[in-house]
């Protein structure tokens, strides 16, 4: 343990599965029999406002056709384990809808961690990302002349393709608009260490358009002295913030407009014709709009990454005050017309419900998967994946269904908000207007 | 002038044959095929030389690094150079420079070398070299049918020049020269990239109507064809940020590409170039470019710089398709195929 610290993050949920695995999906065992256990209260559900993909309800059904076919298919009742978790995360197969968010290019991150993680995910057989500013930075790593080779891009690449399962997953490697200048998706599509990623179709790029923790802002790390001499020039350098010994390197976010959007996808087809496309969108206000263009310029995946997302250094007013909650994106894009992924405070199997009943093929871990390989180097990363499977096979079984492609708004019911005292509607349907309409929409 | 024959969606591996790979440079400079070829690459430029000479050009001797280079296409990765501490670029083509000249000269040409780290996979294409030449041409106030024009014109020139001084060295090669003296007999066709990609969809292979024709499909249109021809038009998102976008055809950028028939593929690049600073601004953006890195440029193109088209001719390409030979590198003294440690 590094002493990776994750306020308002649920960090000691996140740890415990990092070590007990799947175990931790339910109560402490020394509990059984002495304790009883019911729902949160009232209060602990409204502190969750902010993010309605935290107070919608997955609501299971008496009635449930899907398992009736379900039992026609196997001739025995189906229970969780029944439930088909294998899935396609754009253009790569993957054994649970799950992926590995890049981490930025933040102290934390680049530093052991990151890498730990590469490894697991290789093992799982989960899509992994690798952000941003990592190599501008830190250098490729091809060569120990480039810079801090133990930190490098091409490190946590191979620590992937090494373990990687056999036709299972995939990396992807992010590039922002000053990321351009070292031309990044060049660098690993000419290099000799991607090509067997790039042969067994397991390498995409994402264009990274925006974040979470702060939209409408480029990359921000803090630096020391020396390196931010050598930034400046490239980079905004705020050598002042700190008092000199430590400086502020700010990326800029990148212009973006419908018609850069779509061209900058084909580009990216038309020069990567072996590579996957990703694109990654901030949780913008015109998010729909957004998603749906890149869809349609070809993009083999489009990632929303919610307000609660992040790992990186973000400045307050934005971290808390600015983007649309996860949820909120994903009721305006609606119905998907490609591969829609879903990043922001994910850890657990609810969360993820959720996200796959409003239109998700896919959630990634960004915090939880730092957090976890924190905890356990060696296992973390793969138990909390665990504990997530056992909880989505729970969930969607519940819900009736046996496939995470079959979930739909319909599996989720959303708390209205108490009527004003007098109200006629006092005794209201429990039913959400947002909800039927979002239903009523796919 | 298209057969309606499948294409054929070869691999790598099968074309490869023992002689795919360069020997080493003492075998190569001394096989009697790299002297017949370097001898006919030495009059394709003394012909390409008279040629643009006689039509009022001036050769410029063109830089080899500089801050930024033409961002290319199809995933190639440019060579850093440190230069006093600055990052520079070995230049992948002379494209930008090529439009400044003209605050000297209207007419202006190069034979500029190149250096572009290709993809591995294009190491078994037999056209792809990681270190070349292009005998880049450049006109002001020209449009891309003029370039167009130009290139024919240049390129009748230097065949008919070949076929003059270096019979006995095509002979050496087996060169089958009846395609090649055939070629005055009619004019380069036209093709737009659009009618190019439903000719391939049309003969089952799935271009993507988006994207440049890709190696297979390039390969198949090439096979069917008699003599050269030029595919115009391509997808603004296929090329660089300075081929102008059609006014007419929004999508549509005023561009071309000469392709040689026979197999042998693309021989040049060409187009009208965008005069306009915002939208090479735009442009940039909309090919991923961060604008900030080409500052001398766009400071040449706020105070302005004469519209123009032009285009690059690929010398060893050429001399490869003049000689008939199976790969490009044997039309290079000391080649480079991507990913090959070489000399």
């Amino acid at each position: 343990v590094t002493g990776l610290a994750a306020p308002g993050f649920p960090e000691t949920h996140v740890r415990e599965r990092a070590r007990r695995g799947a175990a931790a999906v339910f109560p402490p065992l020394d509990a059984y029999g002495r304790v009883v256990f019911g729902a949160q209260n009232a209060a602990s559900l409204a502190e969750q406002r902010g993010d309605p993909l935290d107070s919608w309800r997955l609501v299971p059904p008496v009635f449930v056709p899907h398992r009736l076919a379900k039992l026609i298919e196997l001739a025995r009742e189906p229970g969780h384990a029944d439930v088909d978790l294998n899935t396609t995360i754009g253009g790569f197969a993957a054994p649970v809808p799950m992926f590995v968010c890049a981490f930025g290019s933040t102290e934390v991150a680049s530093a052991d961690l990151a890498v730990r993680a590469a490894g697991q995910a290789g093992r799982l057989g989960v899509p992994m990302v690798i952000g941003e500013n990592l190599v501008p930075v830190d250098g490729y790593g091809r060569s120990a002349v480039e810079g801090r080779v133990e930190r490098t891009m091409l490190r946590r690449l191979r620590a992937y393709a090494d373990q990687a399962a056999d036709g299972l997953g995939g990396v992807v490697v992010q590039q922002s608009t000053e990321d351009a200048d070292a031309e990044v998706w060049n660098l690993v599509y000419s290099d000799p260490h991607a090509a067997p990623l790039l042969r067994s179709g397991r390498l995409a790029f994402e264009l990274k358009v925006g974040q979470g923790a702060k939209p409408g802002l480029g990359g921000m790390t803090v630096v020391d002295a020396a390196d931010a001499g050598r930034l400046t020039g490239r980079y905004f350098v705020d050598h002042e913030l700190y008092g000199g010994e430590r400086a502020l390197r700010c990326g800029v976010p990148g212009t973006f407009t419908e018609e850069i959007l779509r061209q900058q996808v084909r580009l990216m087809r038309n020069n990567f014709p072996d590579a996957r496309v990703w694109v990654k969108l901030p949780p913008g206000r015109d998010i729909a709009t957004a998603a749906t263009v890149a869809w349609a310029a070809g993009a083999d995946a489009v990632t929303v990454d919610g307000a609660e997302a992040g790992t990186g250094w973000a400045p307050s007013v934005l971290l808390h005050q600015a983007g649309l909650p996860l949820g909120e994106c994903l009721r305006r894009i609606g119905r998907p017309s490609g591969c829609l992924l879903a990043s922001g405070r994910m850890w657990e199997g609810g969360r993820m419900t959720r996200a796959l009943a409003l239109g998700a093929t896919a959630a990634g871990f960004g915090r939880a998967a730092l957090l976890a390989v924190d905890e356990d180097p060696d296992e973390g990363l793969m138990r909390l994946v665990a504990a997530a499977t056992l909880e989505l096979r729970l969930a969607i079984s519940a819900l009736g269904k046996y496939a995470a492609r079959d979930l739909d708004p319909h599996d989720l019911w959303w708390a209205p908000e108490p009527p004003p005292a007098g109200s006629d509607n006092a005794m209201g349907s429990g039913m959400a207007t947002d909800a039927v309409n979002l239903a009523a929409q796919r | 002038m298209f057969a309606a024959a499948t294409v054929q969606q070869t691999t790598g591996e099968s074309r490869m044959t023992d002689l795919a790979l360069p020997p080493d440079p003492r075998q190569h400079l001394s096989s009697a095929t790299t002297r017949a070829a370097m001898r006919v690459q030495s009059a394709v430029l003394i012909a390409a030389r008279e040629f643009l000479g006689v039509h009022d050009f001036t050769e410029l001797l063109p830089p080899i690094i500089g801050p930024v280079t033409d961002p290319g296409v199809r995933g190639s990765k440019q060579v850093d150079v440190d230069y006093y501490g600055h990052r520079y670029k070995l230049m992948t083509s002379v494209i930008l420079y090529k439009q400044a000249s003209l605050l000297a000269f209207d007419k202006v040409y190069c034979v500029a070398p190149n250096v572009r780290l290709e993809p591995l996979q294009t190491v078994d294409t037999g056209r792809h070299l990681a270190e070349f030449h292009q005998i880049d041409v450049v006109v002001a106030g020209a449009g891309y049918q003029d370039a167009m024009d130009l290139a024919e014109r240049l390129f009748r020139h230097v065949v008919q020049r070949v076929l003059d001084v270096c019979s006995q060295d095509l002979a050496s090669v087996r060169r089958d020269v009846l395609a090649l003296k055939r070629l005055p007999e009619a004019p380069f066709s036209r093709i737009p990239h659009a009618v190019a990609v439903e000719r391939l969809r049309a003969a089952g292979h799935p271009q993507s109507a988006d994207a440049e024709v890709d190696w297979v499909g390039e390969r198949h249109l090439s096979d069917s064809a008699e003599r050269p021809f030029f595919i115009t038009g391509y997808p603004k998102g296929s090329r660089g940020f300075y081929d102008r976008e059609s006014r007419t055809t929004p999508g549509t950028l005023c561009n071309f590409d000469l392709l040689a028939p026979e197999g042998y593929g693309e021989l040049a690049s060409g187009g009208e170039r965008e005069a306009s600073h915002p939208v090479v601004v735009e442009r940039m953006r909309e090919t991923g470019e961060n604008p900030a890195k080409y500052g001398w440029y766009l400071d040449l193109m706020r105070g302005g710089v004469p519209g123009s088209a032009g285009f690059g001719l690929g010398l060893e390409r050429l001399t490869r398709y003049l000689c008939g030979l199976p790969y490009v590198w044997q039309a290079s003294a000391y080649p480079k195929v991507p990913g090959r440690v070489s000399p």
